[in-house]
């Protein structure tokens, strides 16, 4: 078989992976032998693939390894993170499901209110009054009748405490829940409080 | 047993230490993904580094490239290779970043060449061959460089795939989704155009430490 010089070209690829079978090889290896430039063509060929196969042909970049690792900390501790802010999220999640549970168990062991004066609408706002601290009455927070300095607790509290509450706030107050203000509001607490403490 | 110096049974057993470590991230051990990737951080870098043409373009793909391995390394089925899939990542990653920067301004060697026609050789310089040593000097290495990004992208990625990385035909037609045919095809002008480039200049540089004359070659 003769090979002209584009034959050879063709086929440089094959011969210098070893992949031409044994005529094809003699064949071109006798071409080879008369033809300078298909040799200077094969050997230059060789050695581009001999350099650029060299580790040393090419560098990483400095601090590369260093920039890499670093990002990919970053990553998998955000992962990490991101699960532990996933695991805090629930846990307090579940911290809140379960305050709910209690207290709806709770108002389920309350007593059965006996009179429309006693409908949690109508009781004072427990934890939401304002008791002067000068004075002898507690008010609903932004009572016009609230004076001086003040602090804020429960009625109950504010009952045991000795503090009455103020007739005109806890009258407007009852009104807009829609019952009739009671005679004694703080006697009608008091109730409430004994109510609570299954007296 | 320690491995008996057969290079089958080492690939072999690396393999699967490989498969090993794959495992073990894929339960939660994340960290181990260190260990995982840094035999391949190299081919990577240079892989975007062949598609980007540019340091800090290359490493800042190969970096998302790595970091989307890490992140979707649960969809790696084992058909192939990691190897593969990583190269495969790093190539989409790679041509990603380049259509997002529009920076392939410089228009390479062989860009609108077919494929089919077949490659003359421009260059019959006799070249003496080049010994590894001289791959030590920078100007050296940086006209290997040069010449291969003056290469269409087509070239550029066969070339540094099984030239470069050592890959299998086979495998670098996976990575770059062509037929092993395509890719015999491309190499062969890659290597041609690669020769054709080098020969005058690096035998010169080799020999005096001068640079390529200007003007002679695409680069200049």
């Amino acid at each position: 078989m003769v090979l002209n010089c584009e034959h050879v070209w063709k086929e440089i690829s094959n011969y210098l992976e070893g992949a031409l079978d044994p005529a094809a090889k003699a064949a071109l290896e006798e071409h080879l032998a008369g033809c300078r430039h298909c040799t200077a063509i094969v050997d230059g060929t060789r050695n581009v693939l001999r350099l650029y196969a060299d580790d040393l042909a090419f560098d990483l970049p400095m601090g590369f390894d260093r920039r890499l690792h670093g990002r990919l900390d970053d990553e998998i501790e955000g992962r990490r993170g991101t699960a532990f802010g996933w695991v805090v999220s629930l846990a307090m999640g579940g911290l809140a499901f379960a305050s709910l549970l209690m207290a709806d168990v709770r108002d389920a062991g309350r007593p059965v209110a006996r009179s429309e004066h006693s409908q949690p609408a109508q009781r004072a706002p427990e934890g939401t009054v304002a008791v002067a601290i000068q004075g002898k009455t507690f008010h609903v927070p932004g009572c016009t009748f609230l004076h001086g300095k003040s602090k804020l607790e429960s009625s109950v509290e504010a009952i045991r405490e000795g503090y009455s509450p103020c007739v005109r706030c806890m009258h407007e107050l009852l009104k807009s829940a829609g019952g009739n203000a009671p005679r004694n509001h703080g006697e009608q607490l008091a109730k409430e409080e004994m109510l609570e403490r299954g007296e | 047993m320690a491995a008996d110096g057969h290079p089958e049974q080492e690939k072999e057993q690396e393999q699967q230490r490989e498969q090993e470590l794959i495992e073990r991230i894929k339960r939660g051990e994340k960290e181990l993904f260190h260990d995982l990737i840094r035999p391949h951080e190299r081919r990577v870098y240079l892989t975007a580094l062949a598609i980007l043409r540019n340091e800090a373009d290359a490493e800042d793909a190969a970096q998302d490239a790595i970091l989307k391995a890490f992140k979707h390394l649960s969809q790696f089925r084992q058909e192939s290779r990691f190897s593969t899939w990583l190269l495969r990542v790093t190539i989409n990653e790679a041509r990603m970043h380049q259509r997002k920067e529009h920076r392939d301004i410089m228009k390479p060697l062989g860009e609108e060449e077919t494929e089919e026609g077949s490659y003359t050789p421009q260059d019959f310089t006799d070249w003496r061959e080049i010994p590894s040593e001289a791959l030590e000097r920078k100007e050296v290495r940086e006209l290997l460089a040069r010449a291969l990004a003056s290469l269409a992208q087509k070239y550029r990625e066969v070339f540094m795939l099984r030239d470069v990385h050592q890959v299998s035909i086979e495998q670098a037609a996976e990575i770059i989704g062509i037929s092993p045919g395509a890719v015999k095809t491309r190499l062969l002008r890659a290597r041609l155009m690669l020769r054709d480039l080098l020969a005058p200049g690096l035998t010169g540089a080799v020999q005096s430490g001068s640079q390529v004359p200007k003007g002679s070659k695409p680069w200049s």
